[in-house]
């Protein structure tokens, strides 16, 4: 069994999360210009339509797992997977992964984890969270300043055991992009088309969502989870 | 800033998971229980979590606890015992039991802590009446809502949100929980929070618009 020493912890892969919720939206931005914002990974954004690729901004409270309890906020792009695909657009859709260009968490733990065992560009901010609401608001704060504001209205509810999607993630951290296999068992799932509002600060990652269109923009879809459980394996190393 | 909040009951069920989602939005967790393993359960890498073992039950032990931690912004108070026995069959000590955590671990709770938020003109004090199964516990679900009416009759207006979270076997924890976070959102709100009624989503609507006084 793989295991990681954290924090004087013995953290044994794969890490599982027992519960969590979650608010996000979906937005279609240009592919060039998301191309170029994750262009350091080595990876290419994923176009399902011509010339557009898919960004997401996810909130997470973390309330029961191997990580401890925390806060989390996503930055993340569909990328395509980097070895050889099928041709069509089937062929494009399959084994999509998510590119995770940015994960502010707010706890220390989590944060030594994250980086450490999956590279995952982990930093600590404040993210002060709403997920009793009808609507589902989220903040990320960095020294008193807003980064980014999140705020997603209510859907429909989704009939329950539709999927247990099996994603991989993707990250890079100092110059390494890494792989690691991500499974998620939703419940308690609403989805609607738009429905998201974004504000942005003046943090280098506003600026570069501010660059996608993102505080303009409506969202493709807006999606809240209930009750998440989800399994994280080991990372693998992407060879570029 | 730093704000604490006293959870009891912490070791597993409600009060792990409202120690749990306190901790993960960053406040400083002083979690409770007698049940020393569950805590250490409910605090597993949590580092703004700090437990302790205690009984409510025992007055003086509260106090000590209070002294020890200092001030407190938000009270769950989870510690409540619901056993199904029925009104004739329960054994006596069963009953004193019931009525020892639940109506006087209450009491204590709340003589330990209120005076203090009052003092400082802000806290947010939930209680949790325990679902009314049978027997002992339906008395005491009872007389914690009486219970939590007088100190809002006593006490509100003055800058202490108080609330009476009534347990019931329809709503999960979860569920619950949301329903307090609403319901603490909502300043002047009510008194009570049920998780397992919901109000037509449309009356919720026209009351929060008109942002109505409490109706207990």
């Amino acid at each position: 069994m793989q295991a990681h020493a954290i924090q004087g912890e013995r953290v044994t892969l794969p890490v599982r999360i027992r519960d969590a919720a979650v608010g996000s939206a979906m937005f279609a931005v240009p592919a060039r210009a998301a191309q170029a914002v994750i262009a350091y990974s080595g990876l290419e954004v994923a176009a399902p339509l011509p010339g557009r690729a898919i960004c997401s901004l996810a909130f997470v409270r973390y309330a029961d797992g191997d990580l401890g309890p925390y806060h989390e906020f996503a930055v993340a792009f569909l990328v395509r997977p980097p070895e050889a695909e099928p041709p069509g657009v089937l062929g494009r859709l399959r084994g999509v992964g998510a590119f995770i260009h940015w994960l502010p968490v707010n706890q220390e733990f989590t944060l030594d984890a994250g980086r450490t065992i999956w590279g995952f560009p982990k930093e600590i901010t404040d993210i002060p969270m709403d997920l009793a609401g009808r609507v589902k608001r989220c903040a990320v704060r960095l020294g008193g300043r807003t980064v980014i504001e999140v705020a997603v209205k209510p859907g429909v509810p989704m009939p329950a055991g539709t999927a247990a999607p099996k994603v991989d993630a993707y990250s890079c951290l100092d110059g390494v992009t890494r792989r690691t296999p991500w499974t998620l068992t939703p419940s308690e799932v609403r989805t609607r088309p738009g429905g998201a509002k974004v504000v942005l600060g003046d943090h280098p990652v506003a600026e570069e969502l501010r660059g996608l269109g993102l505080d303009r923009a409506r969202a493709l879809s807006t999606s809240t989870v209930g009750h998440l459980q989800m399994v994280f394996d080991g990372a693998e190393e992407v060879r570029r | 800033m730093k704000r604490t909040a006293l959870v009891t009951g912490a070791a597993g069920g409600l009060g792990a998971l409202a120690a749990r989602r306190l901790a993960a939005a960053a406040w400083d967790v002083v979690a409770v229980d007698t049940d020393e393993a569950g805590l250490a359960e409910t605090a597993l890498r949590s580092p703004n979590m700090h437990v302790r073992t205690c009984d409510v039950t025992d007055p003086g032990a509260v106090l000590d606890l209070l002294a020890l931690i200092g001030p407190v912004h938000r009270v769950v108070h989870a510690a409540v015992t619901a056993p199904a026995g029925a009104a004739l069959d329960q054994p006596p000590a069963e009953v004193k039991q019931v009525l020892d955590t639940d109506i006087y671990g209450t009491m204590h709770v709340v003589r330990a802590t209120l005076p203090g938020m009052l003092e400082r003109g802000a806290g947010e004090l939930a209680l949790c009446a325990p679902p009314p199964r049978a027997g002992a516990a339906a008395a005491a679900s009872g007389a914690v809502a009486a219970y939590a009416e007088a100190l809002f009759r006593e006490h509100g207006g003055r800058g202490v949100t108080i609330r009476c979270v009534q347990l019931d076997d329809a709503a999960p924890p979860r569920l619950a929980l949301d329903a307090l976070d609403r319901s603490l959102a909502r300043p002047p709100g009510d008194l009570h929070v049920r998780p397992g009624r919901r109000r037509p989503a449309l009356v919720e609507g026209i009351r929060s618009a008109l942002n109505l006084r409490p109706t207990e």
